[in-house]
C-alpha cells in the first residue's frame, strides 16, 4: 500500500467506494429533477445525503449476503451492485427494469445480487431478513466456514413497527447472522424522531431484546465502515445479531414533492454545507493524497455518462403490456 | 404512612445556579460489539439526574440549568419533573439552555460555555472520559484554574477513568453544599492535572487536551473513534494511573501507579516489535479486554516538560478516542499541566460537612 494512504482500504477500494457514493448521489439528484418535470410515475423517496451508510456497510458484503431495504431504497440497491440502468427503467415503469417495470421505485429487487427488495411497507424488511439469515445459518452449518449475513435497513420511524421489534427478538432467540441497521435521519416522514419514539436510543432498544447495539456517525464513511466491519464479522463467525444505528441526514423531503415545512429555517442549507457525507469522504481521501483529483474527476465523468444513458434507455424502453400482467406474480415450486 | 411533602422550592434570580450536562450518547460506541461494554439506558440516565436534582433541592439549590438534547433526556426528564411537580416533591427549577442540539460534541462545548456565561457555581457532568474532556476543554479556555467553574463528574461512559463511580444523590448533596456557600472552595474543590497535546506543522499548531490518557497509535484514521486494538499502540501518556482503572490508563496503573492528586504523570513507550520489548504486561485496556501489551520503557512525566512523539505518522487518541491524525513532517508533543482545573471533591465535601455538622437539623 502506498505510504500516503492512511485508510483501512487500499486505493482501488477507496475509488470504488467513491464511485458507488457518487453514483447514488447523481442518480438521486437526477431523479429529483426528472420527477419535478413529471417524467416519473408513482412516488420516489431519495437517499441523497445518506450514501456513506449504504456504501460503508455494503463494502463488507458479497453477493451471497442478503439485504432488505426500505421505501428509500435506491442507495441500498446501487451500493449492493444492482444494475443502474435496470433500476432507472424500473423507476420509469418500463420493460427491462429490475422487476420488468411493474414494481417501481419502492419495489426494486435483484436476488442475483442478494437484494431482496426495496419495500413500500414500513418495517417489512426485518422479518424477511430473519428468514434469509436463518437460511444463511443453515447453509453455513452444512458447508462450514463463515456464514453469509442478512441485513435489514429500517428508518427511525419504521423502527417503531411491531415487525421490527418482533424481528429483533426472533434474531436474538435464534442467534441469527442478522444485522439491523437503523438509518436515523431524524424524521419519520415529517415527525421528529424525538417526538415519536419513546425509547429514544436504539442501543437501549437493542439491549431490551438482548443484543448489542452501537451508534455511529452515519455521515462519516470510515466510522460506518469500521463499525459495520465488526458487526458483520461477528455475525459471520456465529456471534449473532447486532443493531447498528447510523445517524445521518437526508437532503430531500420524505418523498419528492414534500414541502418540508417541518424543518427548521436554514436546516437544509446547513446539512448540505456541513454534513455532506460525500464531501467529507472526498476531502478525507484527497487531503491525505490517497487518490488524485484527476482520478475522482474521471469517475465523475463515468457516473454522469452512466446516469445519462440510464435515463435515455429508460425513456426509450416500452412499458409493460397487457400480456405481462400475470407474469412474475406466482412462482411454481 | 407516607411522609409529608417537602415544601416546593422557589427560585430567585440571585439564587445559586448549578449547571448540568448529561451526555445522552456516551456508552454507545463500538466497544459494545467488540468487548461487551455495558450500555446505560436513557431511562437510567434520567433517574440519575432526578436523584441529583432531588438532593440539590435538599441543600437549597433552587435553579438548575441543563444542556438540552434531541436524544430523549430532555423529553423524558420533563415528563418526570411534571410528575414530581404533581406529587409536590421538592425539586429545583430546571431550565434548558438556549441552544439548538446537534447531537454532536459541539453541544457539550456550547453548553459549557453558556453555563460559564450564566454564572453557574458548578457543573455536574454525566458521561464518560470523553464528555468530561469536552466540558473541561471549554471551561479552561480563556480562564485560569482558579476561576474556571468546578465540575462534578458522574460516570455514565465506557472507560470512566476520570469520573469516579458515585451515587448521584451524594454528588447532588456535595455540589449543593458548595453552590450554596456552606463549603468554601478550599474545603470543596480539588486541583487536577491534564495533558496538553500539540501537533505542529508548517500550517500552524493544532492543540487539544486529555484528562487521563493521550495514546499514540500507528492507525492513521479516526474511523469509529474508540481505541481498543492493542496492536497499533505506540505510546501512552498519563496524568494519573490507578491499578484498579479500566482503559489505557490501566497500563500505567499496573506498571507504576500514580495517584490523581500526586505530582507528575507517566510516559510509557510500548513495543509491538518483540526485539524492542522489555516485558509483556497484562492490562484491561477496555471493558472485558485484558490484553498483553509489550512494554519498552516507562518514565515519570514531570509537569511542564514537553515529550516529543517519535512516530512518523499516526493518530492521537484522547481519553480513549481517536481524535487527531498526524502525518509525516508534523511534530507531536505531550506536556503535563498541574493545577489545570478544579473538581468538586465529593468525598472530602461530605467528610468536612459531617465533621462540621452541616447535616444536623434543629429538633
Amino acid at each position: 500500500m502506498p505510504d500516503n494512504n492512511p485508510f483501512p482500504l487500499p486505493k482501488d477500494e477507496l475509488l470504488d467506494a467513491y464511485r458507488r457514493m457518487r453514483t447514488i448521489r447523481e442518480f438521486e439528484e437526477r431523479l429529483h429533477v426528472d420527477f419535478a418535470r413529471g417524467d416519473i410515475p408513482g412516488f420516489v423517496h431519495l437517499y441523497a445525503g445518506e450514501e456513506a451508510a449504504a456504501v460503508g456497510i455494503m463494502k463488507h458484503l458479497w453477493d451471497g449476503d442478503h439485504i432488505a431495504s426500505t421505501h428509500r431504497g435506491h442507495g441500498h440497491c446501487i451500493a449492493k451492485g444492482v444494475d443502474v440502468v435496470a433500476m432507472m427503467k424500473e423507476i420509469y415503469g418500463k420493460k427491462g427494469g429490475a422487476c420488468e417495470g411493474k414494481g417501481g421505485s419502492m419495489h426494486i429487487a435483484d436476488l442475483s445480487k442478494g437484494m431482496m427488495g426495496a419495500n413500500g411497507i414500513l418495517g417489512a424488511g426485518a422479518p424477511l431478513v430473519c428468514g434469509a439469515a436463518l437460511a444463511a445459518k443453515y447453509r453455513a452449518k452444512q458447508k462450514g466456514g463463515p456464514s453469509d449475513v442478512a441485513i435489514s435497513f429500517v428508518g427511525d420511524g419504521a423502527s417503531n413497527q411491531g415487525t421490527f421489534l418482533e424481528s429483533l427478538n426472533l434474531a436474538a432467540v435464534w442467534n441469527l447472522p442478522a444485522i439491523f441497521v437503523v438509518e436515523n435521519n431524524g424524521y419519520a416522514e415529517s415527525t421528529a424522531r424525538d417526538y415519536g419514539t419513546a425509547v429514544d436510543s436504539y442501543v437501549d432498544r437493542a439491549a431490551g431484546f438482548g443484543l448489542p447495539g452501537i451508534t455511529v456517525d452515519g455521515t462519516d464513511f470510515f466510522a460506518v465502515y469500521e463499525a459495520a466491519g465488526e458487526v458483520i464479522r461477528r455475525a459471520r463467525e456465529g456471534g449473532g445479531p447486532s443493531l447498528l444505528e447510523c445517524k445521518m441526514v437526508r437532503f430531500h423531503g420524505h418523498f419528492e414533492g414534500d414541502a418540508q415545512t417541518y424543518r427548521a429555517k436554514g436546516e437544509l442549507e446547513d446539512i448540505r454545507a456541513n454534513r455532506d457525507c460525500l464531501q467529507r469522504f472526498t476531502q478525507a481521501i484527497l487531503g491525505a493524497k490517497a487518490v488524485s483529483e484527476a482520478e475522482l474527476q474521471a469517475i465523475d465523468r463515468d457516473v454522469l455518462g452512466l446516469i445519462e444513458r440510464a435515463v435515455a434507455e429508460a425513456k426509450a424502453a416500452p412499458p409493460p403490456d397487457a400480456a405481462d400482467l400475470t407474469t412474475d406474480v406466482y412462482v411454481r415450486y | 404512612m407516607p411522609s409529608p411533602p417537602l415544601p416546593r422550592t422557589t427560585a430567585t434570580p440571585d439564587a445559586p445556579l448549578v449547571g448540568l450536562i448529561a451526555n445522552p450518547v456516551s456508552a454507545r460506541d463500538i466497544r459494545r460489539i467488540v468487548a461487551n461494554a455495558s450500555n446505560l439506558q436513557l431511562a437510567d440516565r434520567v433517574n440519575i439526574v432526578l436523584r441529583a436534582l432531588a438532593t440539590l433541592a435538599a441543600t437549597g439549590v433552587t435553579r438548575v440549568l441543563m444542556m438540552p438534547d434531541r436524544a430523549g433526556i430532555r423529553a423524558m426528564l420533563s415528563r418526570h419533573l411534571q410528575r414530581e411537580h404533581n406529587l409536590q416533591h421538592a425539586f429545583p427549577q430546571v431550565e434548558f439552555l438556549d441552544l439548538e442540539p446537534t447531537s454532536t460534541v459541539d453541544d457539550t462545548f456550547l453548553a459549557a460555555r453558556l453555563l460559564r456565561e450564566a454564572g453557574a457555581a458548578a457543573i455536574i457532568v454525566l458521561g464518560g472520559d470523553g464528555t468530561h474532556r469536552a466540558v473541561v476543554r471549554e471551561l479552561i479556555a480563556g480562564a485560569d484554574s482558579s476561576t474556571a467553574i468546578p465540575i462534578a463528574g458522574l460516570s455514565t461512559g465506557t472507560n470512566n477513568a476520570f469520573p469516579e463511580l458515585r451515587e448521584s444523590s451524594v454528588v447532588g448533596l456535595a455540589v449543593g453544599l458548595y453552590a450554596t456557600g456552606r463549603l468554601s472552595a478550599e474545603q470543596a474543590l480539588a486541583p487536577n492535572k491534564l495533558l496538553d497535546v500539540s501537533i505542529q506543522s508548517g500550517d500552524g499548531i493544532r492543540r487539544d487536551i486529555a484528562l487521563v490518557d493521550a495514546a499514540i497509535s500507528t492507525d492513521r484514521y479516526i474511523g469509529a473513534r474508540a481505541l481498543w486494538k492493542p496492536e497499533g499502540l505506540h505510546s501512552v501518556f498519563l496524568t494519573f494511573a490507578e491499578p484498579h482503572a479500566i482503559g489505557l490508563s490501566s497500563i500505567g496503573g499496573l506498571l507504576a501507579p500514580i495517584a490523581r492528586d500526586a505530582p507528575g504523570g507517566l510516559a510509557v513507550r510500548l513495543a509491538a516489535d518483540p526485539a524492542r520489548r522489555q516485558f509483556g504486561l497484562l492490562a484491561p485496556i477496555a471493558p472485558g479486554m485484558a490484553r498483553e501489551i509489550g512494554i519498552e520503557q516507562f518514565e515519570p512525566m514531570p509537569a511542564g516538560r514537553p515529550f516529543a512523539v517519535d512516530l512518523d505518522a499516526g493518530v492521537v487518541a484522547l481519553d480513549g478516542e481517536r481524535e487527531l491524525t498526524f502525518k509525516s513532517g508534523e511534530r507531536v508533543t505531550v506536556t503535563l499541566r498541574e493545577n489545570a482545573f478544579r473538581t468538586v471533591d465529593i468525598a472530602r465535601c461530605m467528610r468536612v460537612a459531617a465533621t462540621a455538622g452541616l447535616f444536623r437539623l434543629c429538633s
